[in-house]
């Protein structure tokens, strides 16, 4: 972000909703990439979403990476547009890779007429 | 349609959606077991579920967050993760035990075999959420449970000694069992404060798009709703009090429930009786089945909401297709409702503190609240409900063990 307003990363970044450029919600900031800590200068650098980085979030968080399938998927920083009570993204969900649980289940859903 | 017709419209829908199957079974069997001892608790969760969802309301239309947001959040994935593991394990019981009184309630009405019934009865659920708009089906629910006004006119014909219902609302030592007091204490605290209640309601208010200037709408839903639906439930006991205490009944089938109005009343009674309970249990379900899909799609971060097509947010439709599917694997194995009601009830308290705790602590962040952050009255009433919470919560299991589910 350009602005220098001040952002706890814990609480106001972290396992928040991602929605992409067109207002969908597309997976929660399940982890972050920060770079420069040993220079003392931290920032962050990315955005990691996915099962395999719940590993990272407790004892229940390797369980719930042990039972659901999917990898990771990196979104750079330089994706953020701006944060709310959502951090949203530049792009579509597709161009970035991600909510394709959701797209995958489409599949389920849209032979009932109606849907 | 004036603005005030609309709330009265909503008021209605929300007296009759209260009242849900776990309401039917605590308040009828605390008021035949002790009488009107405990009407003093149904006030305490009346206004404990008023508190807590308003400020449920509140942030969701100050902050966009639906509950299970705050709830990750807040608790960070781990803790969260197991938060929605508990509240999906008493959604899906809740869910089961409402499947079931729908199908018993069509039993007493039909006739049909209990089994065929619990299929219909989640066929027809199916369809219902699948086809109507959803404020039909708020609509529909709401106005259908209205019928369960019956019972407020059965306890007043069954001429309870008003007196006696009058120190029932203060609390006082009893002679009897005090465990099984405890415990019917603890359940009827519980089937008031039920989470479901709040899960949904907060993500109505987002998918509504609800902003600050509908904050006095969600004040009055809260306030009037739910003392209102409340009423409902002290006239179940207390017709319950006056009309199976004396013959020793303990109602152990929701009939029984039906009985408190048609011994009053006639036929009618009963008929109006099982017409409110078919539709206050079967929007109850509803509720439920949606809370499970929320919650699961919001910690996930997966596309949501009642009010988009299916396929726009196509894993939360599958969420709340196999949790309906599972209360049906659940009920049709023949375990009685009214067991797997009390376990439900029990159970959800257990899990409340990890809904509230979240809530009131983004209830009263500066960062996402401004100026609409808790006051003091919400603050000292949320910390108070927040400790009568954590008391019920550590008391009840063990309470339940103790006194064989109240039978002391």
């Amino acid at each position: 972000m350009s602005s220098a307003r001040e952002l706890d990363v814990g609480l106001g970044l972290l396992d928040h909703q991602l929605v992409d450029c067109k207002g969908r919600r597309c997976g929660n900031v399940d982890d972050l990439e920060v770079e420069g800590l040993r220079d003392g200068q931290p920032r962050v650098t990315a955005i990691l979403v996915g099962p395999p980085v719940w590993k990272g979030r407790g004892w229940l968080g390797r369980l719930a990476a042990f039972i659901a399938p999917g990898g990771t998927v990196r979104v750079p920083w330089e994706e953020v547009e701006r944060i709310d009570a959502a951090v949203h993204l530049r792009k579509t969900a597709r161009e970035l890779r991600l909510g394709r649980g959701d797209d995958r289940a489409r599949r389920w859903v849209e032979w009932i007429p109606g849907s | 349609m004036s603005k005030v017709f609309q709330i009265a419209l909503g008021i209605l829908a929300a007296i009759g959606g209260f009242v849900d199957i776990g309401d039917l079974v605590f308040n009828v069997e605390a008021g035949a077991t002790l009488g009107y001892q405990l009407l003093w608790v149904v006030v305490v969760g009346v206004v404990g579920i008023i508190v807590y969802s308003e400020m449920c309301g509140r942030v969701a239309a100050v902050s966009k967050r639906p509950v299970f947001d705050a709830i990750r959040e807040r608790l960070g994935f781990g803790v969260g993760f197991g938060a929605l593991v508990a509240s999906q394990i008493v959604n899906l019981m809740t869910l089961a035990a409402e499947v079931g009184g729908v199908a018993l309630a069509l039993e007493l009405l039909s006739g049909l075999p209990y089994r065929v019934l619990i299929v219909l009865g989640v066929a027809v659920l199916a369809v219902v959420i699948w086809v109507t708009p959803f404020e039909w089906i708020e609509r529909i629910f709401g106005y259908g449970g209205l019928a369960l006004l019956v019972f407020v006119v059965a306890a007043i014909k069954l001429h309870p000694d008003w007196g006696d219902v009058a120190t029932g609302f203060v609390p006082h030592g009893t002679s009897s069992d005090k465990l099984v007091y405890a415990y019917f204490a603890v359940g009827l605290l519980g089937a008031a404060m039920t989470p479901y209640e709040v899960y949904f309601y907060s993500s109505g208010v987002v998918e509504e798009g609800w902003t600050p200037k509908d904050l006095g709408l969600n004040r009055t839903n809260a306030i009037i709703g739910y003392s209102l639906g409340g009423t409902l439930s002290l006239a179940l006991m207390i017709g319950a009090a006056a009309l199976f205490l004396p013959l020793g009944v303990e109602p152990q089938f929701i009939g029984t429930v039906a009985l408190g109005a048609q011994v009053p009343l006639g036929t009618i009674g009963l008929l109006l009786a099982l017409v409110g309970i078919l539709f206050a249990v079967g929007g109850a379900a509803i509720d439920t089945c949606f809370s499970g899909a929320y919650n699961v799609a919001q910690f996930f971060g997966w596309e949501w909401g009642k009010g988009r097509r299916p396929s726009g947010a196509p894993r939360f439709t599958l969420a709340w297709m196999v949790l309906l599917f599972l209360a049906l694997l659940v009920i049709m194995t023949g375990v009685d409702p009214v067991l797997v009601t009390e376990y439900a009830v029990i159970f959800s308290v257990v899990a409340l503190p990890l809904t509230y705790i979240p809530i009131l602590l983004v209830a009263n962040d500066r960062a996402y609240m401004g100026q609409y952050v808790n006051g003091r009255l919400a603050n000292a009433l949320g910390l108070f409900y927040l400790v009568v919470i954590l008391i019920v919560a550590v008391t009840a299991i063990p309470l339940m063990i103790l006194t064989h589910q109240g039978q002391g």
